[in-house]
């Protein structure tokens, strides 16, 4: 395939990507188009630094190659050095998408039909408050090859396809903004679901009719399933991603395998091979990724890899090492990430709580000690019932407490598929999922 | 038939850094080729990534022309070309550079911990070409270096960011930043009675770009709806869409449909009175607003309204001047809030260093800062200062509450 320099570990990655996307605002189409790109990115690692290059003509990947590694330092020994030698040789085509499955297959008009139909289906006309309606279509598939000097050759692929409604409405000159989106590998799996389009409109027309401003102040809180979604991903899941404490003592220290880092029922999972937003059938250094538990019942027990971590840590890979796309190196990343699910059903958990806030939806969050979240719908809890929506803009808490906070876990798993990671500068598709839980104080401003 | 090309070059060459040490040298060219024709109202886009003739580029658009995608307006007309970059860096003295920083930062500050960060080199060429003659070719460059620290002992994963991004990058500048920082980092500080905040304006203006848009303004989805010529800012507060050669970065002085303005500069609010939003040629004809040039490069289809760049107009004095003695805070690391749809803001500041206007003087327990929309642009607003003293960049100064 490549004749790769000796005295250097490299790889190559080519990426063919084909993309397309619709957007409908007020009946206007304001985009409607299909883009295809395709590109390679070449790393070489001399055992000291790392030196790679990106490039958009596949027959110059060979002199890229030679070009990066007349930059490196030749280390006969290079096959040796512990994170060369953690790299797994795979060799495996996995076109899961191949065939009828493949969204390539999806034509423009079939798109449009899917668009407009919930368009029609999902019309605003004679709502009042309801001033715009927009609805988006993207889909993107991906071919993934991989080749290393050490031998590895992958073939693999990825598909996406989302579907969302956005709907602006006023209401007292403030306007609020409803939406729900769809995120699945299969273009069959986004029709025929207005019925949660129109809930979720009618949901966020009530809100903004009869929202009160949250007093500011620490609450129980009870997080539906998107909310722990993104509470788990953030507060969490990146402090699991192992790169950050490769020489930091205080971190090593903190976040040693078997110490109680959360309440008996927490558990935590990460795992690539689900058939989910952030699948992956090998990571983009070559590992076959498994399942990964990063809490179970409360204990920490496991974290995140790529090989140099890995290696740094003397832990097993796990198939976390990922990029965005053929512009950017691989970091260790979240994959398809859960808190387990549990038994008590919604009306049990908010029962007994006096005072708390239901947040039902969430923008973005964030993850640091103090991890954020800012939810966009929220309800006030009174006396064991859901009352009047509430205006918030940010929850906060500590992950040290909230983690022992969780007291209740509901029976309504979900595995969200909308989400996008941010790291280092890259975005990249991962799913996120938990049942609905009870959190005995958070703060929401 | 006419034709019209679009052509974007970029060049990205970094030193990434990872716990202390260099750790990886890259570099990006990037050539995006964007092809038009337009037929009967109607234009035909081809984009790729990578090279292609003008021929082959052009027949896909041609062959594009079914998709009907609509486009009614006159192709623009000019000969321009501005060239801003200044410094120009090779691979070999990005190296060099980033490890006399990453030297000096470990030497200095040994009790902190870099933890990812990059030195870099970007430079993007934008033209615009046209079958009626149309020339435009803008170049410009910056060098940045910015990188996450955190302290040894804390348990956080990070405790902040350094960074500074300039066209003439200067390391002593830099370096000097990253020493106040640090060095304030280590002393803890109370709180401030009265909360002004200090900070680069850029994050702040999220909602200028949401509710500046001419079409939300006539549908009354904008907060900004039924204000236009109305004093609802404070009267030192002064907004323009900027991209002449002092202002702009990579931005080029034509948007997505070859429109440029006179003295690359349109102004939306002025003395605290909204002018008028903003509105590419498909905005304007259908609503009957002011055309601002607002188009944004859209490669792959037809343009999109909200190409703007906005600045704030800044003040005749230094931070010093305009605080007279009065202390401020920088949120360092501030995550997880921002506005809401009444405009009401609410931010917890995980890392905050207590400021004099020009050097930090010390790190801020955790806190939450509160405000409106409308009084931080209004009431609370100081300025924005002359000088670049504390931050590398021009500050804006704004009062502040504190919340929970």
């Amino acid at each position: 395939m490549y004749d790769f320099p000796q005295g250097v570990y490299s790889d190559v990655r080519i990426e063919r990507d084909d993309k397309a996307s619709i957007l409908i605002k007020n009946n206007e189409m304001l985009h409607n188009n299909e883009v295809s790109s395709v590109g390679a990115i070449i790393r070489v690692y001399d055992g000291k630094m790392w030196y790679s290059s990106v490039t958009n003509d596949l027959d110059d990947i060979q002199h890229q190659l030679d070009d990066l590694a007349a930059l490196a330092d030749k280390n006969d020994d290079i096959y040796n050095d512990p994170t060369v030698k953690n790299y797994q040789v795979n060799k495996d085509s996995v076109l899961k998408y191949d065939g009828d499955t493949d969204i390539r297959r999806v034509t423009r008009s079939m798109r449009e039909r899917l668009v407009r139909e919930y368009l029609k289906n999902c019309s605003a006309d004679g709502i009042e408050e309801v001033k715009t309606t927009t609805a988006v279509y993207s889909q993107t598939h991906k071919i993934k090859e991989f080749y290393s000097s050490k031998g590895a050759e992958i073939t693999q692929d990825y598909q996406n396809c989302e579907f969302g409604m956005v709907f602006e409405v006023i209401v007292d000159g403030i306007t609020t903004r409803a939406r729900r989106f769809f995120s699945t590998d299969s273009f069959d799996k986004l029709k025929d679901r207005s019925d949660e389009i129109i809930a979720e409109r009618n949901r966020y027309i009530d809100y903004a009719h009869n929202a009160v401003d949250v007093e500011p102040g620490d609450y129980v809180c009870v997080l539906a399933p998107v909310v722990t979604a993104m509470f788990t991903h953030e507060s969490f899941g990146h402090k699991s991603e192992a790169d950050f404490m490769l020489s930091d003592k205080a971190l090593r220290d903190e976040w040693v395998i078997g110490k109680k880092v959360g309440s008996d029922l927490v558990s935590i999972c990460d795992s690539g091979d689900m058939p989910n937003h952030g699948y992956i059938a090998y990571d983009d250094e070559g590992t076959l990724p498994k399942p990964t538990w990063l809490i179970k019942n409360g204990v920490l027990t496991g974290r995140l890899h790529d090989s140099k971590s890995a290696a740094v840590l003397d832990e097993e890979l796990t198939g976390n090492s990922r990029a965005q796309d053929f512009h950017h190196l691989p970091i260790v990343r979240m994959t398809n990430t859960y808190m387990q699910g549990g038994d008590t059903p919604f009306s049990e958990m908010i029962k007994d709580i006096e005072d708390g806030i239901y947040v039902y939806d969430v923008n973005y969050g964030t993850g640091n000690s103090t991890f954020t979240m800012q939810p966009s719908l929220c309800y006030r809890i009174r006396n064991g019932k859901i009352c009047e929506p509430v205006r918030a803009n940010v929850v906060t808490g500590s992950v040290f407490r909230t983690l022992f906070d969780i007291d209740a876990l509901g029976d309504d798993f979900e595995l969200i598929n909308t989400f996008m990671c941010g790291k280092g500068g890259q975005g990249i598709e991962v799913s996120a999922g938990g049942p609905t839980i009870r959190v005995r104080s958070l703060t929401v401003n | 038939m006419e034709r019209q090309k679009q052509q974007r070059i970029s060049e990205y060459t970094n030193l990434k850094i990872d716990e202390n040490k260099p750790e990886s040298f890259n570099r990006v060219m990037k050539e995006e080729n964007s092809f038009a024709v337009f037929e009967d109202g109607t234009e035909g886009i081809y984009y790729t990534e990578g090279k292609m003739s003008d021929d082959e580029g052009f027949k896909k658009a041609d062959d594009n022309l079914a998709l009907e995608r609509p486009y009614k307006f006159s192709l623009e007309t000019g000969k321009r070309s501005r060239d801003l970059t200044k410094d120009i860096l090779t691979g070999e003295q990005i190296k060099q550079k980033s490890a006399e920083i990453l030297d000096y930062l470990n030497a200095r500050h040994p009790d902190f911990i870099i933890k990812e960060g990059e030195f870099s080199f970007y430079r993007q060429t934008m033209s615009m070409t046209n079958s009626l003659g149309l020339d435009y070719k803008d170049t410009d460059g910056y060098t940045s270096m910015y990188f996450s620290f955190k302290h040894k002992d804390s348990k956080d994963i990070t405790d902040g960011y350094i960074s500074m991004q300039k066209r003439e990058f200067d390391i002593n500048k830099f370096i000097s930043h990253a020493d106040n920082i640090l060095d304030a980092f280590c002393n803890k500080v109370e709180l401030p009675d009265d909360i002004i905040l200090q900070d680069t304006y850029y994050g702040y203006l999220s909602e200028f770009y949401k509710y500046l848009d001419a079409e939300d303004i006539a549908l009354g989805t904008s907060l900004f709806a039924g204000k236009l010529g109305q004093q609802v800012f404070d009267e030192r507060f002064s907004l323009r869409h900027d991209v002449s050669d002092k202002k702009a970065w990579t931005s080029p002085f034509f948007d997505g449909e070859g429109v440029t303005l006179d003295g690359d500069s349109c102004t939306y609010i002025e003395n605290g009175v909204i002018l008028k939003g903003y509105a590419d040629k498909r905005i304007a004809d259908k609503y009957g607003v002011p055309h601002t040039g607002s188009a944004v490069r859209v490669l792959s289809d037809i343009p999109q309204n909200g190409g703007v760049n906005f600045h704030i107009e800044q003040s005749e004095k230094s931070a010093r001047e305009l605080l007279d003695g009065r202390l401020t805070v920088y949120p360092i690391m501030a995550s997880g809030g921002g506005f809401n749809e009444k405009g009401d803001y609410v931010m917890p500041i995980q890392t905050g260093l207590l400021c004099d206007g020009e050097k930090f003087i010390g790190r801020l327990p955790e806190f939450t800062i509160a405000g409106n929309l409308f009084e931080m642009f209004g009431s609370g607003f100081i300025g924005v200062t002359k000088d670049e003293t504390a931050l590398g960049d021009k500050s804006i100064l704004m009062k502040m509450k504190l919340s929970k």
